[in-house]
């Protein structure tokens, strides 16, 4: 696995808010299929490891290569142009409005001629170009005109997921960055996100997934890499891997594996 | 999957009941979901046809004629203006209170203008000029997370101060040239309908067709949905304010246009009319949803109520007094549909996140 080049690596991660040091020396890494879980108990530094990540946060010191190509974040739209989505918590879906709009939005496909020129945009058109995307990703919900609002809670996961996978599955694929993708959803749906997350794997998209749900690791990460009071304590390919030594690096009970 | 089998084979291929196997797709809207998001969406033409039919009879025989019927349209005309521009800044999230002092402070600038000597189109263009430059302000200070409403309380109250200034506390009579927009009539119906038809049609048209239109809608549905996009949605916020205020200007040289007299009183009586269309409508205070043509419909409601009580003979009055019953009576209407949607939608609700059946 390590000849080909990560999606995505961070090396040296420091990151300090003040005096606290929320990060210290991360070194993480994402492959292109892969499925990498994010584990550690509240304040272990995921989320701002997560917002390094996505661009949210400068960190101190440490560098990230996108495909081996070192980058600067300066903005959330940097990372965006460098192929990373964030799918975050709150979904942000345009309630209002119906799915097709919602994966669009910002992407719009104008009609053609004069009428373009004047900005009217070609609704059949971007509903066609999703139906592909979603059929793509191997995801069907509810007809493209429905209004997101009335969607379950897991058709909404599905397509604020979908919104930031298509996003990032051009002609190279990026990086998916997850956060509690499952948190809201009841066993029935988690059971599809799940799927999901496999098949954009497949697909060749990075997954980046942030959970304190260890059976969801269990189910869709290939590897995972815990933190513990802002450092690494192990990374570690899942299969095989005893649950309760996983639970024990969370919790701090463990040793780290890479104690100096 | 087809497979040359022979074709006098009865039974159905092995192949046929993988494709038929019963994958919840969620994808069929209940029929009574839709109907009921159909008297959500529609009701408002409904009611409106109803009060026309029960007018009709009631007042007969004058209710029911071509001429009372531009009266009414005449008579929604400036309310429906300002209800545009509430409407416009209600959906794309932000309430506008200025209304009356930007109408106020426009119309006072072009009668100045008029009465100095200016040509009529420059003074009309300074008007709408100025009601852009106000939205541009108001939304500039809105986006410093300044609260919209007490932001446009107080351009309001120092607009009007303005128009009263402009005036020197009097007001710009006599300015006969708006009367093309004003009281003439084009085939015989009024200015100021094909003024209101106009701006409806485009409106529309705008937030509904076009990319820019449906990213303000966008916008005051979730501006953090359109943000993370990659869209500035702070533009589309401030341009939602300028419509508005743009609304606001063509309101007030409307106006200016029919009474021949720009006046630097600004009425809140404007903004509550326009407020209570707008809500009649069924758009919603928190932004993103709802439809020009129900506003301009909300608009002809309240008119027409009017006009209806008045053949009666009925005290006006009364007039306020229906209209603030059908108000309450529509909230109620949209929180019952909204709930057995809702319970609805859950008893049939699935994710159907699945390899798509081929």
């Amino acid at each position: 696995m390590s000849d080909q080049t990560p999606a995505l690596e961070l090396t040296g991660i420091e990151m300090h808010y003040g005096y606290v040091l929320a990060l210290s020396g991360i070194d993480f890494h994402v492959n292109a299929g892969e499925v990498v879980g994010l584990l550690g108990d509240n304040g272990a530094g995921k989320s701002t490891l997560l917002k390094v990540m996505s661009g949210a946060h400068r960190p101190s010191a440490g560098t990230i290569k996108v495909r081996g190509q070192k980058v600067e974040f300066h903005s959330p739209s940097d990372s965006t142009a460098a192929g990373i989505q964030m799918v975050y918590q709150d979904l942000a879906l345009v309630d209002p409005q119906d799915i097709s709009i919602n994966l669009n939005i910002g992407r719009e496909i104008l009609r053609k001629g004069p009428l373009g020129w004047l900005g009217f945009v070609d609704r059949k058109a971007m509903r066609k170009r999703s139906e592909a995307e979603l059929d793509r990703l191997g995801v069907r919900t509810a007809p493209m005109t429905r209004p997101v609002e009335m969607l379950s809670g897991g058709q909404r996961q599905t397509v604020a997921i979908a919104r930031s996978a298509i996003r990032v599955s051009g002609e190279t694929n990026g990086v998916l960055l997850l956060d509690e993708p499952t948190a809201a959803l009841g066993y029935e749906q988690t059971k599809q996100v799940e799927a999901l997350i496999r098949r954009m794997a497949g697909q060749g998209i990075a997954i980046v997934l942030v959970t304190h749900n260890l059976p969801l690791c269990y189910e869709v990460a290939d590897r995972v890499v815990i933190l513990n009071r802002g450092s690494k304590v192990a990374d570690t390919v899942l299969a095989g891997t005893d649950p309760d030594h996983i639970v024990g690096w969370i919790t701090g009970a463990r040793p780290s594996q890479f104690a100096a | 999957m087809s497979s040359p089998v022979k074709p006098t084979a009865p039974a159905a291929t092995p192949a046929t009941p993988a494709a038929e196997v019963a994958v919840p797709t969620g994808s069929e809207m209940p029929r009574s979901v839709s109907a009921l998001v159909l008297v959500r969406d529609q009701g408002i033409f409904v009611l409106w046809g109803v009060i026309i039919v029960v007018f009709s009879f009631w007042c007969a025989p004058y209710f029911a004629t071509l001429d009372n019927a531009l009266l009414v349209a005449n008579a929604a005309a400036i309310t429906a203006i300002f209800a545009a521009g509430v409407g416009f800044g209600v959906m794309t999230g932000v309430l506008d209170l200025s209304l009356p002092g930007t109408a106020a402070f426009a119309s006072c600038l072009t009668g100045w203008l008029m009465t100095n000597g200016q040509p009529t189109w420059l003074a009309l263009l300074a008007g709408f000029l100025a009601g852009a430059l106000v939205g541009l302000v108001n939304g500039m200070i809105a986006l410093r997370g300044f609260n919209p409403i007490i932001v446009t309380i107080g351009t309001l109250s120092v607009l009007s101060g303005i128009a009263a200034v402009i005036a020197a506390g009097y007001t710009f009579p006599g300015l006969t040239e708006l009367e093309f927009m004003g009281t003439r009539r084009y085939f015989g119906v009024p200015a100021p309908v094909y003024i209101v038809a106009l701006l409806f049609l485009v409106g529309t048209v705008f937030l509904t067709r076009t990319r820019d239109g449906i990213r303000l809608m966008a916008v005051g549905g979730n501006a953090e949905a359109v943000r993370r996009s990659g869209i500035h949605s702070d533009r589309y916020r401030v341009l939602g304010f300028v419509i508005s205020g743009l609304c606001a200007a063509l309101g007030g040289l409307v106006t200016t246009a029919i009474t021949t007299e720009a006046t630097p009183a600004a009425s809140p009586a404007i903004i509550f009319n326009a407020l209570t269309a707008v809500a009649l409508a069924g758009v919603a205070l928190t932004g993103g949803r709802g439809s020009l043509p129900r506003v301009l419909v909300g608009a002809l409601i309240l008119a027409t109520i009017a006009n209806g009580l008045t053949i009666r003979g009925v005290e006006p009055y009364w007039a306020l007094v229906v209209t603030g019953v059908l108000l309450l009576a529509s909230l109620v209407l949209e929180r019952v549909i909204q709930s057995s949607v809702s319970d609805r939608l859950m008893s049939t609700a699935n994710l159907s996140v699945h390899k798509k059946q081929v």
